[in-house]
């Protein structure tokens, strides 16, 4: 691809830039989960500890959760705000805006794989072991990488012409936190309520994710099916819709 | 020989709110009351021509008639609402140059990111970081981030490394004043030196010492109109006598 290179040079100096800026370096997105996981471990684990099947531990279900739904939530704020934050280069020169979305999706899937080390290690504390499956977390996050473009693509659109849709996807992405089991189990909730979250393509993931890194839940072939082809489906529609709308914003860069 | 620019009937239009606000709520509000506006605003209107290869076309008008936007239509950048551009070989934009440059990152790294935007052949990097800080005067800055860099610097690093190798179309603004004297000259030549190689260039100036000089062709906008089309001097002649 034309445009391979810019993408390689966005993705290393979106990290660089990251690790750059905060004392601890990379230490620091080592640590930001699990201080977070860690505060909510200690407020939940009463709770939710034995909600969970026996043989699933809450703190590897909990770390999971909280890498993955970062990656996601991250990612699509920043691959909308890509789009208006490169537009000096848009304006001036002739590259694919897209290429900018994907690259910091394609930046925070590396944050994602470094977020692995310290995983692992509260898996191993939990006292459980790392998947023969785990290499298709990989693939998870590569879907991920295709659901974060696709959004953050539709996202930039709006981005670029009202600044407080920031403001109001920040308030969404909360509401998606709660109706996703990031740190209570779906049997925690009531059936009809467990209906309705099992259609969240983030609930699949998640349960894909967990079950393919440490065996710490139950994930089935239905999950996969449906987190692939929302994935593909909701890709190719941003990349439909940002085409389509692309030429109305680009003269208010 | 067929044209290396053919622009045929191009138009560019687009909508703006009239009340424009940025913000969601406020567009609500209007929306309720009814106050919402659209207006169509059209930047060119009915644009042809063609450019040959080795022709240097100067376009001239007020501020506001439409170059920028016409130069960004023929780099691309924008694309026209009805007609068609079409244009062979390659494109070097040399307008508002230093896109893409990062103040925290070195000077061999902008280099690096700003020779992949403008699709340039990144193989042997490490040759052309060092001819192309050589060649700006920046040899011992370049591992230096940007910020460091003065003004003057940062402008014959851009042009450096977008006019490392020629195109076959080159799309100037006003960046032919860039530094001092003797890098104007080093700048100039190397447009020259473009340009007696076949290229082909489109330049925005409201410099008529510097058009007379360069172009072969000029073009007279205004309101995004082609008010007159053809020779330096004839044009020329009638623009300044607009001023009167």
């Amino acid at each position: 691809m034309k445009y391979a290179s810019v993408i390689r040079i966005l993705v290393t100096r979106d990290l660089v830039m990251r690790y750059k800026k905060s004392v601890l370096g990379i230490g620091w997105t080592l640590l930001n989960p699990l201080l977070t996981s860690f505060v909510l471990w200690i407020v939940f684990s009463f709770v939710f500890s034995g909600k969970l099947p026996n043989n699933q531990q809450y703190a590897p279900y909990l770390f999971a959760g909280i890498i993955f739904h970062n990656f996601f939530s991250q990612g699509v704020v920043s691959a909308a705000e890509s789009i208006a934050g490169n537009s000096a280069i848009l304006t001036k020169i002739y590259i694919p805006p897209q290429v900018f979305a994907l690259s910091t999706a394609l930046a925070q899937f590396v944050h994602f794989l470094i977020g692995f080390l310290p995983l692992g290690l509260v898996v191993y504390i939990s006292g459980s072991r790392i998947s023969i499956f785990m290499p298709l977390s990989i693939i998870l996050g590569l879907l991920m990488v295709m659901l974060i473009s696709g959004l953050g693509l539709i996202l930039s659109i709006v981005f670029v012409r009202f600044d407080d849709m920031r403001n109001i996807v920040n308030v969404m992405l909360l509401i998606i936190f709660y109706l996703t089991p990031v740190f209570y189990p779906i049997t925690a909730l009531s059936k009809n309520l467990q209906k309705i979250i099992n259609w969240n393509p983030l609930n699949s993931f998640l349960e894909c994710f967990r079950w393919a890194f440490s065996n710490n839940s139950s994930a089935s072939l239905l999950d996969w099916l449906y987190i692939s082809g929302f994935s593909v489906l909701v890709f190719i529609f941003g990349i439909y819709i940002f085409k389509r709308y692309w030429l109305n914003i680009v003269v208010m860069l | 020989m067929s044209p290396i620019i053919s622009v045929q009937d191009v138009s560019l239009t687009y909508r703006i709110l009239v009340n424009r606000s940025n913000s969601i709520k406020e567009l609500f509000k209007e929306t309720l009351h009814g106050r919402v506006r659209i207006r169509d605003f059209t930047a060119l209107t009915n644009i042809s021509f063609t450019v040959e290869r080795g022709d240097v076309l100067a376009i001239v008008g007020r501020n506001g008639a439409g170059k920028s936007t016409l130069l960004k239509v023929l780099a691309k950048v924008l694309p026209p609402t009805t007609g068609s551009y079409t244009s062979t070989g390659s494109i070097a934009p040399l307008i508002e140059l230093g896109a893409g440059f990062h103040p925290e990152m070195t000077g061999s790294e902008n280099i690096e990111f700003y020779s992949a935007l403008l699709g340039r052949d990144l193989k042997n990097i490490k040759n052309r970081v060092q001819h192309i800080g050589e060649w700006a005067g920046v040899t011992s800055h370049l591992d230096l981030p940007l910020r460091t860099y003065s003004s003057g610097m940062l402008a014959r690093l851009a042009f450096s490394v977008a006019t490392y190798e020629s195109a076959d179309i080159l799309l100037v603004d006003e960046v032919l004043s860039v530094g001092d004297a003797e890098f104007r000259a080093k700048s100039s030549k190397r447009m020259s030196d473009f340009i007696a190689g076949g290229a082909a260039v489109v330049i925005v100036s409201h410099d008529l010492d510097v058009i007379r000089n360069l172009a072969n062709k000029v073009m007279w906008l205004e309101d995004g109109r082609i008010k007159e089309f053809g020779p330096v001097d004839e044009v020329l002649k009638n623009y300044e006598n607009s001023f009167g």
